[in-house]
């Protein structure tokens, strides 16, 4: 589960508002409708090439206070970081999409996708010197899995044989795991899942030696020991720092370049512009900045090449009520989607920041990727007009709209909703409520309207964008019952349902992608199940003149283990 | 001009910070004993005119009141209407004060935040005004078991940081303009009931309600129709000194995030949502604004509150 | 006098025990804390399971009695967040406030004092003027446009120190205090001067004050010897209430300047719903305001008997 801190810890420093309610004797305070479709926001830019290195350098980078380093707990972006860098699991993903051996040197599975075995390379140590085997990924999967262990993250493992019975306490052992060969390890899944491998590039599949402490101790889990490219020096110091050094004795891989990474822990409501203003004046080597800065950031800092722009793994969207009128057929859903600038959106208020999206499925994923799949993400208010006579979306019709507070949503929200208003005459009931308010919301029985939503996918494959928002069995709830999984709209269309079965039993990479592609042309092209908005983009600044082989991974984070200093 | 502070009544320590944003800036008058009687009204009009600031502060108390009533008819723009295509403009001849984040029009998002100070400000004093006189004068006039647990209670809200107080109503009430005010009024009533208690107290002894009481009059009577004339007056001072206040605790909450709606273009929300504009060159128009329609609001009513506390009070007069 | 105390410190005790149940609702009405991380739902089993964790599964009498017990134990649990113990973060972030709030009261008293004595003795003079339409203005400034322009114009400059600056580097506690301390000083600053202002105009008419000038002394012996200590006994009681308030944490100036207090703890926690901690941090305040207030008391009843009859 990945989520950015930035998200709640907006919270109160950027805050927004609103529109609506017309005056009596005013002008009209709009211009010229929008008619053409400008580009928006910030191309992308090409990924650093990977060059020989060399040992040496500190690469400074400010952070927030993450929620755990420790990978039974590790879930942010920021927490993630540490994480990956001072563990190696089984397999590594390249920023470019790319599976590439960890520990385990191969892996294969049965003919069902049902169990898996890696191969994993000999010799491969702890920082604490004891050796990296089989029993010490079991181990580490047991110690997050175990009832009352407190991680947030231990669902990841949930595919594996005997995880409901850990998490109910029936059992203490992951009875799916096979570590008795200390060089290859055997799992056997609950259900047939052919891209199992990407899954066990989450952080809380990583491997602890036999001197691991309890997730309860905090004198281990703010000083973990890992088997990865770098290691702690000393332990985490709360909303100060973290440092980490190289780990000479790394074999899982490439041993870094890099002497030591320091991490300063800034406050999360305003880190952006701290690490913006760490940038300039030399005090770290990679960065966020504010929103309303990127323009003149990158005006500065693109001629010398330091500047990155990336589409990354995520996606923001309206969740809509599928079931419950008035959104409850294609016709209605793509007349307010067709209703939405966003174009106008991205410029305006996120000063391209965010660039309006086309499809549900990212372009991380190249060879899944269909831009303009979703039709009905362009702006065009007659259509929208005509669709919604149709669907008997009428002028008048009361439209729910809800969104979390606190997440830097309320100007964007807003400005759909006087959308909405012009474009169709609807009477939308717009509502900031908590977080959690809005998932109970969302999720209950009888829930109508939109809901924002965003989603990012824990592992790099489009399957985990398409089934757990999309498929019926993510759902998880009869009709009168509150949603379980993570589709909040109901959607259920059995012709998805089984092209994304399909894909998930099936080995051949190609074949997946082509049925993934057809799964997302049913469910956003036809049936427009969620209203995608803006594809996740990303922005940094990179100290090119200083080091080498800087690129963003899929976690968003700077790939330390590459980097060396020029 | 201020006189003693009680020795923890009404605290006004805190007025730097939110958590007790709502508590009094300026003490009440002493010696406030009797009210004016309306003879005395031109005689205190005398006096407060004679303060240049006092009229000052009603001139803009009187501008804040007539924005308020008129805002549909002054503002040029609906401080609703957003133009995507005008976001953050600086300030020119068609918007004055420039454009919003949502390109809204900053002079009549700023009117509109006036109407909504008053109205917040208003309807928050007379509710801590209502149940502070109510608890204040029960506590006076009872004394005993009734008076310490009403005095412990306001101990417990005085000593309470109103930010968790506000959160607390917000999130079982709803976002809304009517929380914000029932959270204010909640955690600003204690010195309205400390400045009625010792009110009371002092009245309780006094001949006149001894002579009501030895008539048979009911404990009602007498609290309605005795004490309350004469011991409101400083108590109304405090409220009204106190609007200015709850304006700044208002915008303070919306700076956090937890005030009003997202949507409804408050002074503190305005200035929230620029921040992330606070370093952007040219854009300062975002949050000055805003943050002078505070200042101005807050002084207004201060002015206005000295002025009456030195016009009600001949003794203080010429003090200073 | 020992009655006087007794009795008041067991209205300090009924004080925090009222603020305990009043935070407990408080918290619970903050909603489940493990139903979401950041953005996404925690799955149903695994919240549950957290929730008994930390004992939320229990009802909600329960759930008070066993939160005053550990409380009274000095045990105040585990964060919800990152698991770890609220005392260390207290430990962590109390040292921070109450340097804060000494140096914000330091410069308060500084200013303040001597602004309201210049203007007490001065009167109607330009500097009168001046403090009356400075303090006036100050106090009509919100904290956080104060705490605004602070930061975007004095970090970085002179002896505050730049904000960012990478964690290995060290600064002074001292530099660090400097800009929030300012920031909350200014408002206060200005009303102690207004009070001592006030209560010294009050002190110079007093017939003592008169006898003293009839005898001859010199004006800075009477200023400087009776007016003044008289005249800072109201300055002094709103000192120490003062105080009590800003041990709890000034959260928006601490939230403004990422001053690592209790204040800036109290909105994270919040921001987070991280009920251990702001039962915490809340009460902390609620305790150093009422030690502050009841040793106010005190002084003052020492000072003025009449007090202690009521």
């Amino acid at each position: 589960m990945r989520r950015t801190r930035a998200a709640w810890s907006a919270t109160a420093l950027t805050v927004v508002a609103g529109l609506v309610l017309a005056g009596c004797s005013q002008q009209s305070n709009t211009g010229a409708p929008d008619t053409g479709q400008p580009a928006v926001g910030f191309p992308e830019t090409a990924p650093n090439p990977e060059q020989p290195g060399r040992p040496g350098g500190v690469f400074r980078l400010g952070s927030t206070e993450p929620t755990a380093i420790d990978p039974y707990n590790a879930q942010e972006s920021e927490g993630i970081r540490v994480a990956e860098a001072i563990f190696t699991g089984l397999v590594e993903v390249q920023p470019d999409g790319a599976v590439t051996p960890g520990v385990a040197s191969d892996w294969s599975a049965n003919d069902n996708c049902s169990v898996w075995t890696f191969n994993l390379k000999p010799g491969t140590t702890f920082h604490n010197g004891e050796t990296v085997d089989a029993a010490s990924f079991k181990r580490g999967w047991e110690r997050a899995a175990a009832k009352g262990s407190g991680s947030e993250v231990s669902y990841h493992l949930d595919v594996i044989q005997g995880y409901a019975e850990m998490q109910s306490g029936a059992a203490t052992q992951l009875t799916g795991v096979d570590a008795s060969n200390p060089d290859r390890l055997v799992v056997t899944l609950t259900k047939p899942d052919c891209e199992f491998e990407l899954r066990t590039n989450h952080p809380v599949y990583s491997p602890v030696p036999t001197a691991v402490g309890a997730t309860t101790d905090t004198a281990y889990t703010d000083a973990p020991i890992g088997n990865g490219p770098f290691r702690m020096d000393g332990k985490w110091q709360h909303n100060q720092g973290i440092r980490l050094v190289r780990f000479d004795d790394y074999t899982a891989g490439d041993k870094a370049f890099l002497d030591a990474v320091e991490i300063t822990i800034l406050p999360d409501a305003n880190g952006a512009q701290l690490e913006y203003d760490g940038f300039n004046n030399g005090q770290f080597d990679w960065a966020r900045m504010p929103p309303p800065l990127l323009a003149q950031a990158r005006a500065a800092n693109e001629p010398a090449g330091k500047w990155m722009s990336k589409k990354t793994n995520g996606i923001n969207y309206f969740t809509v009520a599928n079931t419950t009128a008035p959104l409850n057929s294609p016709e209605a859903r793509k007349a307010i989607s067709l209703a939405i600038d966003r174009n106008a959106i991205a410029q305006g208020v996120f000063q391209g920041a965010q660039s309006p999206a086309t499809a549900l499925v990212p372009p991380l994923f190249p060879e899944a990727y269909q831009d303009g799949v979703c039709e009905a993400c362009r702006y065009d208010p007659a259509e929208a007009k005509r669709l919604a006579e149709q669907a008997g979306l009428t002028p008048g019709t009361e439209l729910s709209l809800q969104f979390n507070t606190g997440g830097g949503h309320e100007e964007w929200t807003a400005a759909v909703r006087q959308q909405l208003e012009t474009n169709l005459g609807l009477k939308v009931n717009y509502t900031g409520v908590p977080f959690t308010d809005l998932l109970n919301n969302e999720g209950a029985p009888g829930a109508t309207g939109l809901f924002r939503s965003a989603w990012g996918a824990d592992y790099p494959t489009p399957g985990n964008y398409l089934i757990p928002l999309l498929a019926t069995s993510s759902i998880g709830a009869a009709p009168n019952e509150p949603v379980t999984g993570n589709n909040y709209g109901r959607y259920s269309n059995p012709q998805f349902d089984d092209l994304v079965a399909r894909a998930n039993a099936s080995k051949d990479e190609a074949e997946r992608n082509d049925l993934w592609k057809q799964a997302e042309r049913i469910a956003i092209g036809q049936d427009l199940a969620l209203i995608p908005l803006w594809a996740r983009q990303q922005f940094r600044l990179v100290a090119t003149d200083r080091f080498n082989n800087i690129n963003m991974n899929f976690n968003e984070n700077p790939t330390l283990e590459k980097i060396s200093i020029k | 001009m201020t006189t003693l502070p009680p020795p923890t009544g009404g605290s006004p320590a805190d007025t730097a910070e939110v958590a007790a944003a709502a508590r009094p800036t300026t003490q009440a008058p002493h010696g406030g004993r009797r009210s004016a009687g309306p003879g005395q009204l031109s005689d205190i009009w005398r006096r407060y005119r004679r303060n240049r600031l006092a009229l000052l502060g009603l001139g803009i108390v009187g501008l804040l009141v007539f924005l308020a009533i008129f805002e549909p008819f002054i503002t040029p723009f609906s401080p609703f209407e957003q133009n995507l295509l005008n976001t953050t403009a600086p300030p020119s001849a068609r918007h004055w004060f420039g454009t919003d984040v949502l390109g809204r029009d900053m002079f009549s998002a700023i009117i509109y935040g006036a109407k909504l100070a008053v109205i917040v400000g208003l309807a928050t004093v007379a509710m801590s005004l209502l149940i502070g006189v109510v608890f204040g004068a029960i506590a006076g006039f009872r004394g005993g078991a009734v008076d310490s647990v009403i005095m412990r209670t306001t101990d417990v809200f005085l000593a309470f940081p109103l930010l968790v107080g506000a959160i607390l109503v917000v999130r079982t009430f709803g976002a809304g303009v009517t929380p914000v005010i029932i959270a204010l009024a909640l955690f600003g009533w204690t010195t309205s009931a400390r400045l009625m208690r010792g009110q009371t107290l002092a009245l309780r002894e006094s001949e006149y309600v001894e002579a009501a009481r030895s008539i048979g009059a009911t404990d009602r009577r007498i609290i309605s129709r005795h004490i309350l004339p004469n011991a409101i007056a400083p108590v109304l001072v405090y409220a009204f000194t106190n609007i200015g206040v709850v304006v700044v605790a208002m915008a303070s909450l919306s700076f956090l995030g937890i005030g009003v709606p997202a949507d409804i273009p408050e002074w503190g929300r305005l200035i929230s949502q620029s921040a992330p504009f606070f370093q952007v060159p040219g854009k300062s128009h975002l949050w000055a604004f805003p943050a002078l329609a505070i200042c101005v609001t807050t002084l207004g009513f201060a002015f206005v509150a000295d002025g009456l506390r030195d016009a009600l009070d001949p003794k203080l007069r010429g003090r200073g | 006098m020992g009655m006087f105390i007794l009795r008041r410190s067991g209205q300090a005790v009924l004080v925090v025990m009222g603020a305990t149940l009043l935070v407990f609702i408080a918290t619970f009405a903050l909603g489940d804390p493990f139903a979401s991380t950041g953005d996404r739902q925690v799955p149903p089993e695994i919240a549950a399971a957290n929730r008994a964790q930390f004992g939320l599964d229990q009802p909600l009498p329960i759930q008070y009695v066993t939160y005053l017990g550990n409380l009274f134990t000095g045990d105040l649990g585990v964060d919800f967040d990152q698991r770890r113990p609220v005392i260390d973060m207290l430990a962590e972030t109390v040292p921070n406030t109450v340097r804060l709030a000494l140096v914000a009261i330091l410069i308060d008293v500084i200013i303040g004092v001597v602004a309201g004595i210049i203007a007490a003795v001065k009167r109607y003079s330009f500097a009168d003027v001046l403090v009356t339409v400075l303090s006036t203005l100050a106090i009509g400034v919100p904290v956080f446009v104060i705490g605004i322009v602070l930061v975007a114009n004095l970090s970085g400059v002179g002896p505050f120190p730049t904000v960012p600056r990478s964690f290995t580097v060290e600064v002074p506690w001292y530099q660090e205090v400097l800009l929030p301390a300012f920031a909350l000083a200014i408002i206060d600053a200005a009303f102690i001067a207004r009070l001592m202002r006030g209560s010294m105009l009050e002190v110079l008419r007093s017939d003592y004050i008169r006898t003293a000038r009839a005898k001859g002394l010199s004006e800075r012996k009477v200023i400087g010897k009776h007016a003044l200590r008289n005249s800072l006994i109201p300055v002094v009681t709103y000192i120490g209430v003062s105080l009590g308030v800003l041990l709890g944490g000034a959260i928006i100036t601490e939230t403004i300047f990422q001053y690592n207090g209790v204040g800036f703890l109290l909105f994270r926690a919040i921001s987070g719903n991280n009920a251990p901690v702001i039962s915490a941090v809340v009460v902390f305040g609620v305790l150093a305001y009422v030690l502050l207030s009841l040793l106010v008391d005190i002084l003052y009843a020492f000072l003025d008997p009449r007090i202690r009859l009521n």
